[in-house]
């Protein structure tokens, strides 16, 4: 493990300017990524600007929409009076996310910015068309989540951009959401993860939201599936043509962890079954 | 003694505070002055030729204080076939094998250090499958033996092997027979506190090692030689034992790092600390080792077994330890777990180019029971009776002498089986499919410690303080399983003081009397058994002094009462004439007179006694040692035969599946446990001992597998090798202890450190067997296993 300066600056514009004068430097959030990969010798910045004093990225506020602070933890989610009961799709994926001590410094932010295509908060982000804002010296720019993932582990972000908040619409009072993860044991991370949100209006799908997780270079909407779902009436023949383009959209690889096929399996049992549960509801 | 005080009652343990307020030290918590650190340069290559090593540039590195490789130290050969080395001089047969080694005054320098040496390699090919190894022409992985003789294959010169009765009768006597080939994986100890050592060097060379270790003495005995393979012939080590966070067998050998820990302890004369990472742990450190399993069984139209066909092969590795004596143990469940006449068992074990294997919990059994007792349901199956009446038919039985010379003092198998098949709802929910299913397995295990070494022996010092403390001193290892609490129990039941007055000393070759080692379930049994053997001697040496001097002490104390209370009338008890030594007793730190009227003041506390017997003209102080081997007989490997234990351990587990046929997955909805221990010690300590194997064997069928690729593993982190947590293990377990009573064991009991696991993995294979009507026969027992299995149904 190389040697670098630490850095805890106490606002935003202070880290980004840090970052700016400080060649090779690293933001860092929790560390629960960011410390392996030093650990490991996967990267060597030569400073590391820790965001964890600065107060505009902390926080959940609620007006009507959701901001969520890029430096809130898993926990604070989970443990937050009301996010469960206004996006409990959040926060069922923030609760199979890692163990309690990872969930206690792991944050939102650095699960997004880390662009692991396993990011468990990322899949219903993404069914809640989630906005993410950006800082950096220039300014800030607003973003739809899906446009943010690029390739494992590469954002849209820039290096010197700071991911601030996490930005979500009033819940629709119809919509209903499901978070689904295969793991090899409970605490894992995804083999495969689905996230499906539906707006019924009776037996007919009004809006859609599918995305999958572990099963592309990046978490994926799978736009097919909502457009197939889209308009129609969700029957047993549906279903399995859910299921089925699931499998076909999605492009996993075989790794330690699974093969290909079976990620391609997962994702099509999981579309169907969470569609089946959300219409049980 | 039946009328227990302390057994059989939950006892608090005594380091358990220390340890939850961090207080308790590991080797990770030790520092020593001027200790530098050790760092390892290990091979990147799993088969090659060294062609040189550069150590010029880390031995100019600022804080480096020794670099050491195999051409600027004196060989030492390590392990029981001497086939190992500390340091690796012409060739690498493994990933892991050692090159070179800095000591640095901090961690970051040495692994620095470890950086800048560069090694030149000639790549060999190499062999990954211990069936590759067997191949013809093969790549041979040792040229030569220890003794330089030219070897012509892979095959390890260890023989194990069992033939009873006349396998072609028990053949045409069966009506139906099963085969099977069964595998499991290499799989890892696991430990929570990595491994690591200090060693330390005293101005005469004598070495002090603090080591990681359940086997102090044997590892006394080999550093020692290595000292002497170092020119250091007649030096002395002692070893130390920290806190130990976790062994599960892994300490049952000594290990390169501790070689090389000396190695550069001596160069620079100073302390050196070489602690594990997780990763080093993973990819460098022992794990179980890889089996395959053959086995043929047959049973008359009567279900009674007719005669068992058993053939193991494992891999190795490139060097052998104690681990590769597995088959020693595999033979008991292979001849004696059920009733069976005719048996033939044959062992192979081969070098391949894989990481090296060593000792784990269970050492051997529960690689085998999972093939005989999977193989037990397919021919249940075949037989058309329900597996656990087959059991049944089959069970062993108190009295009985096993093909192998197993003489089972007491067995309680048959309630076993009778338990789990309750709690299941056997009857109800057998045979039912529909993706839900049942399964049982049962094991067999040494009770009564394991003879697999010239002496099975443990000796234990007591020494009485002034204070009517038992100060004692043991060679054991207490590892997390709870055999400082159970000792503490033992001394004060037998002795007759409480337990906050039993010190458990730190086991240190220096103090401690010798021991064999903590395995083969050995802990408690022979813990218990010296204890007893101890406090015998110690109460008898105390009674007689207590001829003399406890009518004194009373005598005082009724002074006492009287000085108070001049009413105060003596009882009409002749306390000189009675204090004979047989008529003496002493409890919970009291001595007093069976027969005496039970009055406070006819009682005297043990540290007034004893400070009586120190502070008088020509007084003692009582110490007792003991060194006890049990009755058990070193079998003779090659024919298979000999009492290996004083007594066997028996139990049986049972869980109930479901099965998601879409996705493979396997819920355990409950599981059933009951096991034969003899006599229940400590409630706490002996349910801890089963949940915790139980969870060991539930990871060793479902999750747990080092993969490796061309002897590279790619799991070194428990981010991909994954072990079952607590919401994996979150169904109900009924437990039951089924009490024997053996002669033997200390109090009736019998050892249970291994067995919790023995049984797991078939238990649930059969379970998933029942469920869905396919079996995986090699562990673990993964979704994409058990949907391929459903595709070809």
């Amino acid at each position: 493990m190389g040697r670098y300066n630490y850095y805890k600056p106490l606002s935003l514009d202070d880290a980004l300017a840090l970052h700016d004068k400080i060649p090779g430097a690293l933001f860092i959030a929790g560390g629960t990524d960011v410390m392996v990969k030093i650990v490991n010798g996967d990267i060597e910045p030569s400073a590391l600007i820790s965001l964890r004093s600065i107060p505009e990225l902390s926080g959940i506020k609620e007006n009507g929409s959701t901001r969520i602070g890029s430096m809130t933890t898993i926990s604070e989610l989970i443990e937050h009076p009301k996010l469960h009961k206004r996006y409990p799709v959040l926060i069922e994926a923030a609760r199979r996310h890692s163990g309690p001590q990872i969930r206690n410094v792991a944050t939102i932010g650095g699960n997004l910015c880390n662009c692991s295509p396993c990011a468990d908060t990322a899949t219903p982000l993404l069914v809640l068309d989630a906005k993410v804002r950006l800082r950096s010296i220039e300014g800030s720019r607003e973003i739809p989540i899906e446009e943010f993932f690029k390739g494992p582990g590469e954002t849209c972000l820039s290096s010197s951009e700071i991911l601030t908040d996490i930005l979500l619409d009033p819940p629709q009072r119809e919509a209903r959401a499901v978070f689904m993860k295969k793991g090899r044991v409970h605490m894992d991370l995804a083999t495969a993860s689905v996230a499906v949100l539906l707006e019924m209006e009776k037996n007919t799908c009004r809006r859609a939201r599918l995305a999958a997780g572990s099963v592309a270079p990046v978490p994926l909407r799978l736009s097919q599936v909502e457009e197939l779902l889209e308009g129609n009436i969700i029957s047993s023949e549906l279903l399995d043509r859910a299921r089925e383009i699931s499998s076909e959209t999605v492009s996993p690889i075989t790794d330690i962890r699974a093969t290909e096929e079976y990620r391609r399996r997962i994702v099509g049992i999981y579309v169907r079954r969470g569609i089946e549960r959300l219409l049980k509801k | 003694m039946t009328d227990f005080h302390y057994i059989g009652k939950e006892t608090k343990r005594p380091a358990g505070p220390d340890k939850a307020a961090g207080k308790a030290h590991y080797i990770h918590d030790l520092v020593r002055p001027g200790m530098l650190f050790g760092k390892i340069k290990f091979s990147e290559h799993p088969h090659a030729h060294i062609k040189n090593i550069d150590i010029s540039r880390a031995e100019r590195l600022p804080g480096v204080k020794a670099v050491i490789t195999a051409y600027n130290t004196p060989e030492l050969r390590i392990g029981f076939l001497r086939d190992n080395f500390a340091l690796k001089k012409d060739k690498v047969r493994q990933y892991r094998d050692e090159v070179a080694a800095v000591a640095a005054t901090d961690p970051e320098t040495a692994e620095e250090a470890i950086r800048l040496i560069t090694v030149e390699y000639e790549p060999l090919p190499g062999i990954f499958s211990p069936h590759d190894a067997l191949k013809d022409g093969a790549p041979l992985v040792h040229e030569t033996d220890a003794r330089g003789r030219a070897r012509s294959d892979n095959v390890l010169p260890l023989r194990f092997h069992h033939e009873s009765g006349d396998l072609e009768v028990g053949r045409s006597a069966a009506s139906h027979s099963a085969e099977g080939e069964f595998s499991t994986p290499l799989v890892q100890q696991c430990c929570m506190g990595t491994a690591g050592c200090i060693a330390e060097f005293s101005m005469s060379n004598n070495l002090t090692i603090w080591a990681k270790t359940q086997i102090p003495f044997l590892a006394q005995r080999d550093f020692n030689r290595a000292l002497s393979d170092m020119g250091l012939g007649g030096r002395n080590t002692r070893v130390i034992v920290p806190t130990l966070g976790g062994g599960f067998g892994s300490g049952l050998d000594t290990h390169t790092y501790e070689y090389i820990a000396i190695l550069l302890a001596f160069q620079t004369g100073r302390p050196v600390k070489i602690v594990y990472t997780r990763d080093e742990e993973f990819a460098f450190l022992s794990p179980r080792q890889s089996t395959h399993t053959r086995i043929i069984q047959g049973c008359d139209s009567e279900g009674r077994l007719t005669f068992r066909h058993v053939e193991v092969l494992q891999d190795n590795g490139a060097y052998t330890s104690w681990g590769a004596t597995y088959p020693s143990v595999m033979m008991l469940p292979a001849t004696s777990l059920y009733r069976v006449p005719n048996v033939y068992f044959d062992s192979k074990l081969v070098y391949t180019n894989n990481t090296y294997c060593q000792a784990m919990r269970g050492y051997g059994n529960p690689e085998l029971t999972w093939a005989l007792e999977s193989n037990m349901d397919e021919l249940a199956g075949e037989a058309g009776i329900d597996p656990a009446d087959f059991r049944m038919i089959n069970c062993n039985e108190p009295g009985e002498t096993t093909p192998m010379g197993l003489k089972v003092s007491t067995c309680g198998l048959k309630e076993c089986l009778e338990s789990v098949a309750e709690k299941l709802d056997w009857k109800k929910k057998h045979g039912k499919g529909k993706r839900r299913g049942v399964g049982m397995a049962s094991l067999m295990h040494v009770g009564g410690s394991g003879r697999i070494y010239r002496s099975d022996a443990s000796g234990l010092i007591i020494k009485l303080d002034d204070f009517g403390n038992a100060n004692v001193y043991y060679g054991g290892i207490e590892m997390g399983q709870g055999l400082h609490t159970f000792l503490t129990q033992a001394v004060a039941e037998a002795l007759g003081i409480r337990p906050e007055n039993v010190i458990i000393n730190p086991t240190d070759t220096g103090t401690c009397p010798w021991d064999v080692g903590t395995h083969a379930s050995r802990g408690a049994f022979m813990a218990g058994n010296t204890a007893i053997l101890a406090a015998e001697k110690l109460r008898r040496r105390i009674f007689e002094f207590a001829e003399e001097l406890f009518p004194k002490e009373v005598a005082k104390n009724i002074k006492k009462l009287q000085k108070k209370d001049p009413d105060f009338k003596a009882p009409d008890f002749d306390v000189a004439a009675a204090a004979k030594r047989d008529r003496f007793e002493l409890k919970d730190g009291f001595i007093f007179i069976k027969d005496a009227p039970a009055e406070g003041y006819m009682r005297v506390e043990l540290g007034r006694l004893l400070r009586a017997i120190h502070f008088r003209n020509q007084g003692q102080m009582l110490t007792a040692d003991v060194f006890y081997d049990p009755p058990n007989e070193l079998p003779d490997f090659e024919k298979g035969y000999g009492n290996i234990s004083a007594t066997y351990a028996y139990g049986a587990q049972g869980a109930e599946v479901e099965v998601d046929t879409e996705t493979g997955e396997v819920e355990i909805i409950r599981m059933a446990a009951a096991h034969d221990v003899g006599k229940v010690l400590n409630p706490q300590t002996l349910k801890g001992q089963i949940y915790g194997a139980l969870a060991q064997g539930v990871g060793y069928a479902l999750y747990e597998e080092i993969q490796s690729h061309e002897g590279r593993i790619l799991n070194p982190d428990f981010r991909d090798y994954k072990i079952p947590g607590t919401l994996d293990m979150n169904f109900p377990i009924d437990l039951e202890f089924i009490e024997t009573d053996d002669e033997y064991g200390p109090f009736g009991s019998k050892g249970v450190g291994e067995p919790g696991l023995v049984p797991t993995a078939p238990a649930i294979a059969n379970a998933i067997y029942d469920a869905v009507g396919v079996r995986v026969h090699d562990l673990p027992i993964t979704p994409e296993k058990i949907l391929a299995a459903l595709n070809k149904k």
